[in-house]
């Protein structure tokens, strides 16, 4: 019980961390909110098995400017994604109990 | 009864196992590859099982049936134009989550299907517990467990196909919640009596809901304003529903069916972490995974000389005996030409290409299926996107090592024509397997390993360099990396051995021939003074700008054949043996000569496919592309020859 008030309290701290996929620290699960830019990119992510809801968490990153790893923790499945495209997909943090 | 032979389609997500299902089961005829779409255009074969022939056909992987990718519409055509008689939806159990979207999907079509469950070893490794009779009741249709790489479960998977096929057991589709269900069956009763209809009205309207482009054009539309507006409607209703565009509607009801049915029959046991991960982390880390790139290639490089050089020199040895022996016994007559030219086509494939062809096949066969080829686009993004291009193209180029021509056909995983074609115009400088003999075989073994490294690093050069000049021309910022990394997985030896012999095959049947007959022409040509001919009008260039023995010309002429084919014939177009080669020409002209051979004309087969894949303008533009490059390179170590 008040574990789980805790949890609701934690969120709201941090639901005003939105943020890009850019941003994220590696290792740390975040929920996926939005696909910004036009239906060809959110379609594509969708038939990748990338949806609204999903947890995700960074992977790995290569070197300058490089595409960033991105891990699909619901579908465990990782897609190599380019800054462009990553910045216009917006996460929240996510307590690490959750599934 | 009919006796029209029953078509079976392989379909499922890229990189699940449908080629190596299809070679286990038809005999080994795909290509296969840990990487996201090898298969580009479908195999077909007709296989034997208890007495009744089937066709099987292996599709590209596509990851819904909305295509994206031009592979992706192959696919579509197959299963949506010339409507199979049973679909195997193949899935990579480890990935069973997504994979079930799929078969959502295509559940919906209505046709007789079966799934199978591939790569059950790697699901058992990650603590997968997989219960199929819970699957089979929930989805409806045979559910069999297979592991491709070891030919598990195929008489299992065929014996299902015939049971399916002979009681023409038909799927129903999964529902989706009522207040989307309901809007669908709305549209369905108002399409158009010819409207084009695929597999049922359901899954029409389903597509038509989805689509971003109808299958039907404009003029459709004006004539059936009642539709439009009805579809129009119908979008805004279902986007309203969940506050997202409709197609993503939808795309979230599979998505939740496939979440329930996978909940409902997997559970997952925690897995540990396994080898074959840390090795990933390594082989992805930022700094060390660029330099172990290197090492790699430079590797692989080495190793291959190591092999290649020695066992060449032995090769060579009777083949040698043998040119002298026939040279010392007959006179300057015909048949002695004749002989020789055999022999030295004969030889020249056994001790030549063979030395250095396998150990590379045999060492791309490994990096393919480890999984390395995406992983190698991921670290090149980077650098690639310096050259205009994006890491998507790297594989593509490593393919090329191999034999430019599967390379340019695998071009069509590229989303955008730009790339394709860049990409399609670049990989003729690659130095493929043939290429690599003529830079091992000559240059590493006569002059030493290093210089051969250096022609190596200066063909990378050109590449970069042409790449950043391509990229200018064609101006358009290319589209972001989106790449499935597959997860790394152990290679089978047998199926490298297998992949290795294929290509050997292919090499044997089409190259070598063309290398007899062109070393035996050579020989006829030159027993009637053509050659003489030939040589005196190339040799204002030969000799005259690269500097030359003129009688190189006509080997010039042969290697738009073969590469390897100017190599074998310039022995012969000088009369020496192959140590004795530099006694005839210095260590300049070598390497003109190779860096021309190198570059110029892509090969026929190369050229054929190029047409083939992207039209007749961009062959003549690859043909001249890569003859102006040729020229100037080479005249440019000419130049540097001279100088230092
Ligand atoms: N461990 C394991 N590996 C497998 C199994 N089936 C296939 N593989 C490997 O998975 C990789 C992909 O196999 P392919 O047959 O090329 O996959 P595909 O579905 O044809 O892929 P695309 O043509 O790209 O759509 C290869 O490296 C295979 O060796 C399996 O049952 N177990
Ligand atoms: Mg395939």
């Amino acid at each position: 019980m008040f574990g789980h008030r805790k949890n609701q309290a934690e969120r709201q701290l941090i639901a005003g961390r939105v943020c890009s996929l850019l941003e994220i620290p590696q290792g740390q699960k975040f929920r996926i909110l939005e696909i910004k830019g036009g239906p060809g990119l959110h379609r594509r992510l969708l038939s990748l098995g990338f949806h609204r809801g999903d947890l995700v968490a960074l992977d790995g990153e290569a070197l300058l400017g490089g595409p960033i790893l991105v891990k699909n923790l619901n579908s465990d499945t990782r897609i190599a994604l380019g800054r462009g495209i990553a910045r216009k997909i917006l996460v929240e943090p996510v307590d690490d109990n959750e599934r | 009864m009919n006796d029209r032979v029953p078509v079976v389609v392989f379909i499922g997500q890229p990189n699940c196992g449908k080629s190596t299902l299809f070679n286990a089961i038809a005999g080994f005829r795909a290509q296969t590859s840990n990487f996201p779409g090898t298969t580009v255009c479908h195999a077909h074969s007709e296989v034997v099982w208890k007495e009744k022939v089937y066709s099987i056909v292996d599709l590209p992987g596509t990851y819904s049936l909305i295509p994206q990718e031009p592979q992706e519409k192959v696919a579509l055509t197959h299963i949506f134009q010339e409507k199979p008689d049973l679909i195997v939806n193949v899935i990579d159990a480890s990935l069973l989550c997504r994979s079930l979207e799929l078969t959502v999907e295509l559940l919906e079509l209505e046709y007789p299907m079966v799934v199978v469950l591939n790569m059950m070893d790697l699901a058992e490794k990650k603590g997968m517990k997989i219960e199929a009779e819970a699957l089979e009741k929930k989805l409806g249709v045979p559910v069999i467990k297979t592991v491709a790489t070891r030919g598990q479960g195929t008489r299992d998977l065929m014996d299902w196909v015939e049971r399916v096929l002979a009681e023409r057991r038909m799927p129903r589709h999964l529902r989706y919640s009522g207040e989307v269900e309901s809007r669908i069956k709305q549209l369905t009763e108002i399409l158009p009596s010819d409207f084009p209809v695929i597999a049922n009205p359901r899954f029409t309207a389903i597509r038509a809901i989805e689509a971003e482009m109808l299958a039907v054009d404009n003029f459709f539309l004006e004539n059936n304003p009642e539709f439009k507006r009805g579809l129009d409607r119908i979008r805004r209703e279902i986007s309203a529903l969940r506050e997202a565009p409709a197609y993503e509607v939808l795309a979230a009801e599979r998505h939740h069916l496939a979440l329930k049915i996978f909940e409902d029959c997997c559970r997952v046991s925690h897995a540990r972490v396994s080898g074959l991960e840390k090795l990933d982390n390594f082989i992805m880390h930022p700094v060390l995974g660029l330099f172990l790139l290197l090492l790699i290639f430079a590797g692989m490089f080495y190793l291959i000389f190591r092999v290649g050089s020695p066992l060449e020199a032995w090769l060579l040895k009777p083949w040698e005996a043998l040119r002298l022996g026939i040279q010392e016994r007959f006179e300057q007559n015909l048949l002695a030409g004749l002989l020789v030219g055999l022999v030295q086509g004969v030889g020249g494939g056994v001790a030549i290409v063979f030395p250095y062809f396998i150990p590379l096949l045999l060492m791309m066969g490994f990096l393919e299926d480890i999984g390395y080829l995406a992983r190698a686009g991921f670290l090149m993004d980077a650098f690639m996107h310096r050259l205009g291009l994006h890491g998507k193209s790297v594989p593509l180029f490593i393919l090329g090592f191999g034999c430019n021509v599967p390379a340019i056909m695998a071009t069509r995983i590229l989303e955008s024509r730009r790339d394709r074609i860049i990409t399609a115009l670049l990989i003729p400088f690659i130095p493929c397997a043939a290429r690599t003999t003529i830079i091992l075989a000559l240059v590493a073994f006569l002059l030493g390993p290093w210089w051969a490294l250096g022609f190596y690093l200066l063909n990378l050069v050109v590449v970069a360099v042409l790449s950043s000049i391509l990229t200018r021309i064609f101006k358009y910022s290319s589209p972001g990396l989106i790449l499935e990394i597959p997860s790394l997985k152990w290679p089978s030896l047998k199926n490298i051995l297998q992949k290795t012999y294929l290509n050997l095959k292919e090499f044997v049947r089409f190259a070598w021939p063309i290398l007899i007959a062109g070393s035996v022409l050579l020989s006829l040509l030159s027993y009637l003074n053509f050659d003489r001919l030939v040589n005196t009008v190339l040799s204002p260039f030969v000799s005259g700008m690269l500097g030359l023995p003129p009688g190189l010309g006509l080997t010039l002429v042969f290697g738009f054949l073969r590469k390897e084919l100017s190599l074998l014939m310039m022995f012969q177009a000088l009369g020496v043996g192959y140590e004795q080669l530099l006694s005839v020409i210095s260590r300049a002209q070598l390497l003109t000569f190779v860096t021309f051979v190198n570059f110029f004309i892509p090969c026929l087969s190369t050229l054929a496919i190029l047409w083939k894949e992207l039209g007749r303008r961009i062959a003549l533009v690859s043909v001249g592309l890569n003859l102006s490059v040729a020229v100037l390179v080479s005249w440019l170590v000419r130049l540097a020859f001279a100088i230092f």
